[in-house]
């Protein structure tokens, strides 16, 4: 009877899109109270939600051994300062749970970094709600630590190495963001060395050792030039030796802790059982390999834990399935040491343990990326090192376990190729029919063959790639994954259109920022305009990577990694820091945000100015320079009878061929540290909110204050008027492979046309066009309107309600009143 | 020309009413605050005319354009 019940609620809540209320009765009592126990540590629009603290004690600690440490080279001293956080830092169990390590010392705090950049611990001191009680004392240690570093950050030292003018104008906010320091950046991770079960850190220091016993003997050996290098590099291998040890030390307080309260204070019998085996677990892992489902889930989390506690790591590239799925194969289907329904609480937990993380981010992070911590996309799917299949049963099951857990971080992103079979297509289907806004699908073979033609791995490797951060393929191999990718590589592109216009001139920060290009008044072609606009494009380029590049080379004397460089082939081979350029291949790429203006911009501009002679420049300019007031009449003309990218029409979607034709020869002429290329990648994340006040008006009918479209390449909100297939064909006319590092689409779907299976074969068969057109990305919102409408009527009633936002998923009520209309306003489009 | 809050009947020249953004680019309806009783105001901006105070969730012209009709003007699908 009760089962009979249940079965017809779910099929009402199913019927009724209540999925939130369908995961909570579908999901197991401790997979319910793991969930509803985490604390939400994304910014609800640019706000921490109330309870969610700083740590104080990573910073007190850290900065303690730091001072005593000063006659250390950095990644000594580095190591010496991260142990003893690990060896001092309160930790907790969260009740019920079966995996460990957090970030801060208790689940409502947040981690911060004090060695990384002083403007962000300025705002750490004046950010309201999240100092900790006593709040006069806290505030207190803090500004001590904050003084005592003002200058000496990693950020701080790069700022003063930069050319005065190209600092004031990156620090200006308004053409890129981010900090030029690995201490706030994206660190990919070598999985391919620590977690295939070859290898624990007493392995890994087991080779250090090797290798400074063989640096030793050379050092008193014959003098020579050789000879040099290895003083410095004693010095590395020593402080990974460390902190290696360390985080064996910090996982076995872990064990310690789970057998005293297992042994003393646990009265349930199945409870201490499963803290004897947390204990059993942290005294395996990290130090040894991984032998099971638990233990390599357990690893993995330690290894990110400990990598955040070393730097502000703003994504988590991740490839699960892959790397797990051994394991679930080997305790549910050989050994059966594990239920498939125990199984899937143990993967919707390690769902639970990384969006539980929260890392104190500055004002503009937390605008760019609202309601979330960090960009944290896992990959699933793909094919393995030969080409085959890789999906697996911990695939589905990580499907499944998303749909039960509901979380809007991590997301995953599905590497689709031709072999995917059809269950395992169905799950992702699902997950995205229930409103999940993810997985996000990629374009396995393009994406692979993107790898190569950039960076030149070797395809073997670039077939292990997983999202560095939202978007972007990076291998996982020894010198495949990139060690820093510093988000300060973003570009606010609208300004390239802007300047064209205004000569370099910025209107909004009312200075001069890029080249002078002419006087768009003057122009009297489109040729003419499209040089100004190129020069611009170059400009924009050029001084985001310049300031990267610096940051990039000085990060080793600055900042220093001695965790990451531990876990990574080919600094534990070099006895160089990873983050040093040498011996990797590069996986840099721009960031492209607010990019479709541009082209929707000049096709307005080529088709109402020079072709239609509609207005002068000169008219279009004064209207842009008063924000278009006084001109509606004219603004809706540039918006309603220019063309606009999406549409399946040429006229347009040949100016962004073009466009992106040049800016990929750009790509080619600018250099990373290692000496390979910088492709764009256009995406938005919520950039295109954070700045919406920093753009002017511009000639695709965009007011100062407007949303800049959702980003990468999708179209205008409610500008593509032709259809799903329109928008992939226009999608389709450049070249996804050579003309940038990864495009992507944002696209609606109707929930009421997803139902049921015609609905599948729907979304199948588009995604089969999609494919075959050759597009990299695409990820669907489907959610209703009146949905959304309610939710922002009513927001307590809509907690859980997930939505797409751009590379990343977040609850709908914790993106501010302007980006929830900005995803209303995109065009639902009719599957057919 | 001046322009009248709907809330508190403030009268001021419509750029003295804060834009903040638009309801949708190919709409003439968007949003100002007005300076007096900060309400947000829904203001046709062909016409120059405040039209009704802003609450959350109550904007008539929030459908999208798949929904209805592809891009109709806000204003006109008002009525």
């Amino acid at each position: 009877m009760v089962a009979a019940l249940r079965k017809e609620e779910v099929e009402r809540l199913e019927k009724e899109g209540a999925w939130w209320w369908l995961a909570e009765k579908k999901r197991s009592e401790r997979l319910d109270y793991l969930r509803k126990a985490v604390w939400k540590k994304g910014a609800l629009g640019g706000e921490y939600a109330p309870g969610v603290k700083v740590g104080l004690e990573r910073p007190i600690l850290f900065t303690e051994s730091w001072k005593e440490n000063d006659y250390d080279p950095i990644m000594l001293r580095k190591a010496k300062a991260l142990a003893n956080v690990l060896d001092n830092m309160t930790i907790f169990i969260t009740d019920h749970a079966q995996l460990v390590g957090y970030v801060g010392e208790a689940p409502h705090t947040l981690l911060v970094l004090s060695e990384g950049a002083s403007m962000i611990n300025e705002e750490v001191y004046n950010e309201h709600g999240v100092i900790p009680e006593p709040e006069e004392e806290s505030l207190k240690i803090i500004a001590e630590i904050n003084d005592y570093w003002a200058g000496n950050t990693s950020v701080d030292k790069v700022a003063r190495l930069l050319d005065p003018e190209d600092a004031v104008k990156f620090l200006s906010g308004a053409i890129g963001w981010g900090t030029p320091s690995s201490s706030y950046g994206y660190s990919g991770k070598n999985y391919e060395y620590w977690l295939t079960g070859q290898r624990g850190f007493e392995d890994i220091i087991a080779e250090i050792d090797q290798k400074l016993a063989e640096a030793e003997e050379k050092t008193i050996g014959t003098p020579g030039p050789d000879i040099l290098p290895l003083y410095d590099k004693i010095q590395n291998w020593e402080a990974m030796k460390l902190i290696l040890e360390a985080s064996i030390r910090y996982a076995r307080r872990y064990a310690r802790l789970a057998r005293i309260v297992a042994e003393n204070f646990e009265a349930d019998p199945k409870r201490r059982e499963e803290l004897l085996r947390v204990a059993e677990t942290c005294e395996r892992v990290p130090a040894k390999p991984q032998r099971n489902l638990q233990e390599s889930f357990q690893y993995d989390h330690f290894v990110q834990v400990l990598s955040r506690i070393e730097a502000f790591e703003g994504a988590w590239p991740s490839r699960p399935d892959y790397y797990h799925g051994p394991w679930y194969d080997k305790d549910v289907n050989i050994d059966k040491r594990l239920t498939r329904k125990e199984a899937l609480d143990l993967v919707g937990e390690f769902m639970i343990r990384c969006y539980e993380v929260g890392l104190f981010a500055p004002r503009w992070a937390r605008e760019g990326l609202q309601g979330i911590t960090g960009t944290w996309v896992w990959t699933l799917g793909g094919v393995d090192k030969e080409g085959n299949d890789a999906c697996n049963d911990l695939t589905t099951a990580f499907l499944q376990a998303a749909r039960l857990v509901r979380v809007s971080n991590p997301t995953f992103g599905f590497r689709w190729h031709p072999q995917v079979k059809e269950e395992v297509l169905r799950e992702c289907f699902e997950c995205i029919r229930q409103g999940l806004g993810y997985p996000s699908m990629r374009n396995d073979p393009v994406l692979v063959a993107n790898s190569v033609h950039w960076h030149k791995h070797p395809i073997e490797e670039a077939r292990t790639w997983v999202h560095q951060a939202c978007m972007s393929p990076c291998p996982t191999t020894k010198h495949g994954t990139q060690p820093m990718r510093m988000a300060s590589a973003t570009a606010n592109t609208a300004k390239i259109i802007e300047y064209a216009l205004f000569n370099g001139f910025d209107p909004v920060l009312k200075m001069q920022m890029g080249v002078e290009s002419g006087d768009a008044r003057k122009f009297t072609s489109y040729e003419e305009l499209y040089e100004a606009w190129k020069k611009q494009m170059r400009w924009l380029m050029d001084i985001l990577v310049r300031t990267v590049n610096l940051g990039r080379a000085k990060d080793p004397e600055f900042f220093g990694r001695p965790f990451l460089s531990a876990t990574y082939e080919r600094s534990v081979e070099s006895g160089l820091d990873a983050v040093s350029p040498e011996g990797e291949r590069g996986n840099a790429w721009i960031t492209w945000f607010t990019w479709v203006e541009n082209i929707d911009s000049l096709a307005a501009i080529k088709k109402l100015v020079f072709d239609e002679k509609k207005y002068t420049m000169a008219q279009l300019v004064n209207a842009l320079e008063t924000n278009w007031e006084g001109k509606e009449e004219m603004r809706l003309d540039f918006v309603k009878n220019a063309p606009k990218w999406g549409n399946d029409d040429d006229y347009v979607d040949q100016i962004m061929a073009q466009a992106f034709k040049d800016v990929a020869e750009h790509s080619w002429e600018i250099k990373d540290p290692s000496g390979n290329p910088w492709p764009v990648l256009p995406e938005n994340v919520s950039g295109n909110i954070h700045y919406s006040n920093m753009v002017g008006a511009l000639p695709n009918g965009r007011r100062l204050g407007d949303a800049l479209y959702d980003g990468g390449i999708s179209p205008g909100p409610g500008l593509d008027k032709k259809g799903p297939t329109a928008v992939l064909k226009s999608c389709s006319k450049f070249n996804h492979v050579t003309d940038g590092r990864a495009f992507l689409l944002n696209q609606r779907l109707s929930p009421t046309q997803l139902q049921g299976e015609k609905g599948y074969e729907l979304w199948r068969s588009y995604i089969k066009t999609w494919a075959e057109l050759g597009l990299d990305h695409v990820q669907f919102n489907v959610v209703d309107d009146k949905t959304l409408r309610a939710a922002q009527k009513e927001p307590e009633n809509y907690q859980e309600l997930i939505v797409r936002v751009a590379g990343y998923s977040a609850c709908f009520v914790d993106i501010s009143r302007k980006t929830q209309d900005n995803i209303i306003q995109r065009t639902i489009q009719g599957l057919a | 020309m001046k322009m009248k809050c709907v809330s508190c009947n403030f009268e001021a020249p419509k750029a003295k009413f804060r834009y903040l953004y638009n309801a949708r680019i190919d709409s003439s309806g968007s949003y100002r605050q007005c300076p007096k009783c900060m309400n947000w105001l829904f203001v046709d901006e062909l016409k120059g005319e405040a039209v009704q105070v802003v609450k959350t969730g109550d904007a008539l012209w929030g459908k999208s354009a798949g929904v209805e009709g592809l891009a109709g003007d806000a204003i006109a699908s008002r009525g």
